[in-house]
């Protein structure tokens, strides 16, 4: 396979890219299941959750999003050692502009600030900035939920084929709303940043290769509260659907898939979704479900760096990311490890 | 072999209707369109029904437009000792029944197994037992359903072997005690038949649909984009056939006397469709209107049997009730599709000289008839969830 003729969610003659470093940062202090449920924070029983996979979460609350956010993205150039002028693009995606700078405990004065000129501090210039990454252009992204990093990697793949970047710096950092609890439909929700660095590269020995991406965007379920049934109901076979079309962008069999790396929503879910979509050989890298619990910025990619550190991914193994975004949103990624 | 109805032939459907035959479930589906081909077909006069409300009774009769007088109503329940008539309809009875046919049931999926028990097996057993009392009955026929297989795969008998056992299992309390009453009719005499029906799916191959049921309510789900997953496996099909099929292999078979101990299975057989090609064809025709197209429903997942039960496991430990109802619903149902079966038709269609309408050649039409009607009769999830 010509590694710079790869698929990019289904069109072919994008360079290849590989993601050369992963980096991450939660909010300070953590809760678990039952100390949320004491303080009001679930909907659902603890007994469930707990059922469902989730032991602690972590939970902002002196700490800001683009607290977070730098912090996650100063890790990972100096784990790198990535000259940011090396850089060559920027992509910023999760809380928006001034609400980024608000703690968790003073959202409603970052809400607030939106409707004043503070709307037109953004943290993406600001990251721009306080990084060094004077050669980066860059880019916001907003409304995509869980599948925010997918979506900042889809649009630095697509920079890469039409403006001959060459290294792009993704950062994603979304809190869960402070007023709205802790759950987001059966599924226990940290406060994280995570960064990635993509470089374009047609080296076929690189590791973690993107191979094969799908992002399937349904507008018809824009309002998930008001549409809960049907929004569950779609998920599982909209998800099959995702998943088997990465496969064929990669030129993978169900058969071929080592791991499956996810987004932290309930193990449930994931023993369903995993067996609809007749993945016989894959492991399900869960660990992090119980100890970190969903976080909306990156579940992925936060899994993805700790299945290599703890070596269950192993060079040359087959992953598979899926994740699911509120809005509605299904993703997934196939990346040679 | 031909797919159309041939004409009733009286001198073989009544060879044992000389007197008068004892229909119960007249008011049913089945049953209506059983009197009805009978009191058109020359046998008025000579029936008598089985009614619990009279007045429903009237409105049935008004609706077949039955001839004054050409059906005795007699009131009762099966549910009672002697189906609750009364001392002089029984004496009645007795003296001139010469057969029974006996429909009627509760068709009702989601219902406990003690009540689904009262009126199929214990309202068989009051037939029984009446028709034990009356010395010139010298035929019971019992209509029955296909699924009396419960959780049995593969080819499905036309005998005894073809339902399940408590071993094998049943997906809900309609199949079993549909199962235990066939058992009470083959050994309380000798001059039995049964007619095993597959599920209904429409009036007849114009697909026009009178009576909704789990299939319609299934499709609904599907339609509304309720439907997360179905279980199934590669060779699953669905065996339904059209009201007009089973009513009139009825009113052929019921009362010939040459079937003493058959057991006959009104089922699409080679006809069934595969599940795959059934839910496109859905999604085909529903595709049609723009203003569902726009909102771009998947199609179920399929899944095995282990997957669905997880699935609704998962949903039944969620605090969604609407969505729950709804999975429950579907659940007393929709198992039956990833427990591959085909049922075996040979007697059926030699009896007949036609194999029930294969389901491809009318699916498309009582998909549309749904879509065009606006579901009418079928709950949606307002509805289900209420």
């Amino acid at each position: 396979m010509d590694a710079r003729r790869l698929v990019i969610d289904g069109k072919r003659g994008a360079p290849a890219a590989c993601i050369r470093g992963i980096a991450y940062a939660y909010a300070s202090e953590s809760r678990t299941v039952r100390d949320l449920a004491a303080s009001g924070s679930l909907e659902s029983e603890p007994a469930t959750l707990e059922a469902f996979g989730f032991d602690r979460v972590h939970v902002a609350v002196e700490e800001t999003p683009y607290d977070l956010a730098l912090s996650a993205a100063t890790r990972l150039l100096d784990e790198q050692r990535t000259d940011p002028a090396t850089v060559g693009l920027l992509v910023y995606a999760g809380t928006p502009s001034a609400m980024a700078f608000a703690s968790a405990a003073d959202a409603a004065a970052g809400a607030a600030s939106l409707c004043t000129a503070d709307r037109f501090r953004y943290p993406v210039t600001r990251l721009q900035h306080e990084l060094g990454l004077e050669s980066a252009a860059v880019i916001a992204l907003d409304q995509l939920a869980c599948t925010t990093l997918f979506g900042a990697i889809r649009v630095a793949r697509a920079m890469m084929a039409s403006e001959g970047v060459e290294r792009a710096l993704c950062v994603a950092c979304e809190f869960y709303p402070a007023q709205a609890g802790r759950e987001a439909v059966y599924n226990c929700t940290s406060d994280a940043a995570c960064a990635l660095l993509l470089d374009a590269s047609d080296d076929a020995d690189a590791r973690n290769r993107i191979v094969g991406a799908t992002t399937i965007s349904k507008g018809y379920y824009w309002d998930p509260e008001a549409m809960r049934e049907e929004v569950i109901a779609s998920y599982f076979p909209t998800a099959v659907h995702a998943i088997h079309r990465t496969l064929c962008d990669a030129g993978w069999r169900p058969e071929d898939v080592d791991w499956v790396i996810p987004h932290n929503v309930s193990t449930r879910s994931w023993e369903v979704l995993l067996r609809l979509a007749r993945l016989p050989n894959a492991k399900l890298w869960a660990r992090n479900i119980a100890r970190r619990g969903h976080a909306l910025s990156g579940d992925n990619f936060i899994n993805l760096r700790d299945a290599i550190d703890e070596g269950d991914l192993r060079p040359g193994q087959r992953a598979l990311l899926f994740a699911y975004g509120y809005g509605a949103h299904w993703t997934a990624l196939a990346v040679e490890a | 072999m031909q797919t159309s109805h041939a004409r009733l032939d009286l001198d073989a459907a009544f060879g044992h209707g000389h007197g008068h035959v004892l229909v119960t479930g007249a008011t049913g589906l089945l049953g209506a369109d059983l009197v009805r081909r009978w009191t058109k077909s020359g046998m008025a006069r000579r029936i008598a029904v089985l009614v619990r409300d009279r007045v429903r009774w009237d409105a049935t009769a008004r609706r077949l437009a039955l001839p004054h007088d050409a059906v005795v109503a007699l009131e009762g329940d099966v549910t009672r000792e002697g189906l609750g008539l009364a001392h002089d309809a029984r004496t009645w009875l007795a003296g001139h029944a010469t057969a029974m046919v006996h429909l009627a049931a509760d068709t009702t999926f989601s219902r406990p197994l003690d009540q689904a028990r009262l009126v199929n097996r214990d309202g068989t057993a009051h037939v029984l037992a009446l028709a034990a009392d009356c010395p010139h009955v010298a035929r019971v026929a019992y209509v029955s359903t296909a699924f009396v297989a419960g959780r049995r795969t593969g080819l499905i008998a036309e005998s005894a072997d073809g339902a399940a056992t408590e071993q094998i299992g049943w997906v809900n309390a309609y199949e079993q005690s549909k199962a235990e009453a066939e058992a009470l009719v083959r050994t309380a005499r000798r001059d039995w038949v049964i007619l095993r029906s597959s599920t209904i799916a429409c009036d007849d191959t114009s697909g026009v649909v009178s009576q909704r049921n789990a299939v319609h309510q299934a499709l609904r789900m599907f339609h509304d984009g309720l439907a997360a997953m179905i279980p199934g496996v590669p060779s699953s099909v669905l065996d339904v056939v059209p009201t007009d099929y089973v009513a009139d292999a009825i009113a052929r078979l019921a009362l010939r006397r040459d079937l003493d101990g058959a057991t006959v299975q009104l089922c699409a057989g080679a006809g069934a469709m595969p599940l795959g090609e059934l839910l496109d064809e859905c999604y085909a025709r529903w595709a049609t209107d723009a203003t569902w197209r726009r909102r771009r429903i998947a199609l179920p997942s399929q899944g095995d049997l282990e997957t669905w039960e997880m699935f609704a496991q998962a949903v039944e430990e969620t605090a969604h009730p609407r969505l729950r109802r709804v999975t429950r619903a579907l659940a007393h149902f929709l198992p039956q599709l990833a427990l591959p079966k085909h049922f075996d038709t040979a007697r059926a269609d030699t009896l007949l000289g036609a194999a029930a309408p294969p389901v491809r050649e009318y699916w498309g039409r009582m998909i549309d008839h749904l879509q065009q009607t606006d579901w009418r009769g079928v709950p949606g999830l307002a509805e289900v969830a209420a």
